[in-house]
């Protein structure tokens, strides 16, 4: 017990020790420090105090960001309808498949997660710009936009379908939003690219779906994300994809990070696509291989 | 000697960072149960690429076989906070590779770790441990 005692004790000495170090080392190597650079280990101190109201704009360091944002609560599934049973059953997701089996369009191809995914997959970083009639969120991951109108406007009743005056599909779909109240900002969105997948894991959405988004800025320094997903056409009950928290950017800045088709060509073709499939999953490599959940 | 310490510290003390991660996929497609080890391998390409960069080697086996290697690694982002740029290795570089290897038995795997000429050991972010864990106790996804 003893023994036990002393090597805890000697272990968290440890780590203050080497923290202090790398915390030193992070100092020295930083010094000067270009405006123009994401730091991640430069992070924002405490709460920062009250958040402003009704105020999100700002760069903003989400959970794969490595500036030690919150880890982010997953998705909680409800039950499928028969045919959201057959469409994910489709889908071959990349942490089963691996990328030699995956059929996960982005993964394969660099093709647009689309929205919600866009919002729980490779969230880094996130700046969100405010205008008098809409709300911008600019995503670090894969340099996108997207469009929330602030004006009072309804979300639009024909997306898809047969009609003449129906809209076309978005791959981030059509966004309203109104502030709750003074800090927490709501967004719905519907008329999403079906032929994107909802989550990483594989899980579909249709045209109609109808996404409720909620971002809460609990001090200055803290933003979370909860998203809801009602699509009675696959799901039997509204869908719970999960909580990002994000922390403020203390410089303001980001870097790119993106996925590049030639280079994710590259990658499978040197070492994705030979690495294949584990044998003991279902997809055996080049099996099915295709764009998922498109017809 | 400088060099050599700094990895060490760096890599010691990663617990205390947080770093970028590429949760791009897991590591079902790799035996992470024993990695193969690449003496005096050379290096004939370093591809400095998203998702995950790729160490390209020419390895000479106990037949005296080349074998033409190839093995990713984290991610560029993570690994830049440890130490690693694009040119980290280079044509030519006669380094010792730790590679967690396809179950397809291609000579394609995952990146465990190199040991340079002068002893300098660098690590993978995310299978670099001797177990093929993180090298670290503490990252975020």
């Amino acid at each position: 017990m003893r023994n036990s005692y002393v090597g805890a004790v000697a272990g968290v000495a440890g780590v203050v020790l080497l923290s202090a170090l790398v915390t030193a080392q992070n100092t020295q190597n930083s010094a000067p420090k270009s405006p123009w650079r994401y730091y991640p280990a430069d992070r924002a101190v405490g709460d920062g105090g009250p958040a402003p109201k009704r105020e999100l704009s700002g760069t903003w360091a989400g959970p794969s960001s490595g500036s030690g944002a919150p880890r982010q609560k997953g998705e909680v599934v409800p039950p499928l309808t028969d045919l959201g049973k057959q469409l994910f059953a489709r889908n071959k997701p990349i942490g089963k498949f691996s990328p030699g089996g995956t059929n996960d369009p982005h993964s394969r191809y660099c093709d647009p997660f689309g929205f919600p995914q866009n919002m729980t997959q490779e969230i880094r970083g996130m700046t969100i710009v405010t205008t008098p009639t809409r709300t911008f969120v600019l995503l670090q991951y894969m340099d996108l936009w997207r469009e929330i109108w602030t004006d009072g406007r309804t979300l639009p009743a024909k997306v898809g379908g047969r009609d003449r005056d129906a809209l076309d599909p978005k791959y981030n779909g059509y966004s309203i939003g109104r502030w709750e109240d003074d800090y927490t900002f709501v967004v719905e969105t519907t008329g999403l690219a079906p032929e994107t997948w909802a989550t990483k894991s594989g899980y579909p959405h249709s045209v109609d779906a109808h996404v409720v988004e909620r971002f809460h800025r609990s001090s200055m320094n803290d933003l979370s994300l909860s998203i809801v997903m009602t699509d009675p056409k696959f799901y039997t009950a509204p869908f719970n994809l999960g909580e990002v928290y994000f922390r403020w950017v203390p410089n303001q800045q980001l870097d790119d990070f993106t996925c590049i088709p030639s280079e994710q060509q590259l990658y499978l073709k040197e070492m994705g696509d030979p690495a294949g499939s584990d044998p003991n999953e279902q997809n055996p490599q080049g099996a099915n291989r295709g764009r998922g959940g498109r017809p | 000697m400088k060099t050599k310490l700094l990895v060490v510290v760096l890599l010691a003390g990663l617990g205390a960072i947080d770093r970028p991660s590429y949760a791009h996929h897991g590591a079902a497609a790799f035996d992470m149960s024993k990695p193969v080890v690449l003496k005096d391998a050379t290096v004939t390409e370093f591809l400095w690429i998203n998702p995950h960069p790729l160490i390209k080697a020419d390895f000479k086996n106990d037949k005296g076989e080349v074998e033409h290697w190839t093995m990713e690694m984290g991610s560029t982002v993570s690994a830049q906070l440890i130490g690693w740029t694009r040119t980290t290795l280079a044509y030519g570089d006669v380094v010792t590779l730790y590679v967690w290897p396809a179950k397809t038995k291609l000579p394609v795997g995952r990146f465990n770790k190199v040991v340079f000429s002068d002893g300098t050991t660098m690590r993978d972010t995310q299978t670099g441990a001797d177990d093929g864990g993180r090298a670290d106790t503490d990252v975020r996804q």
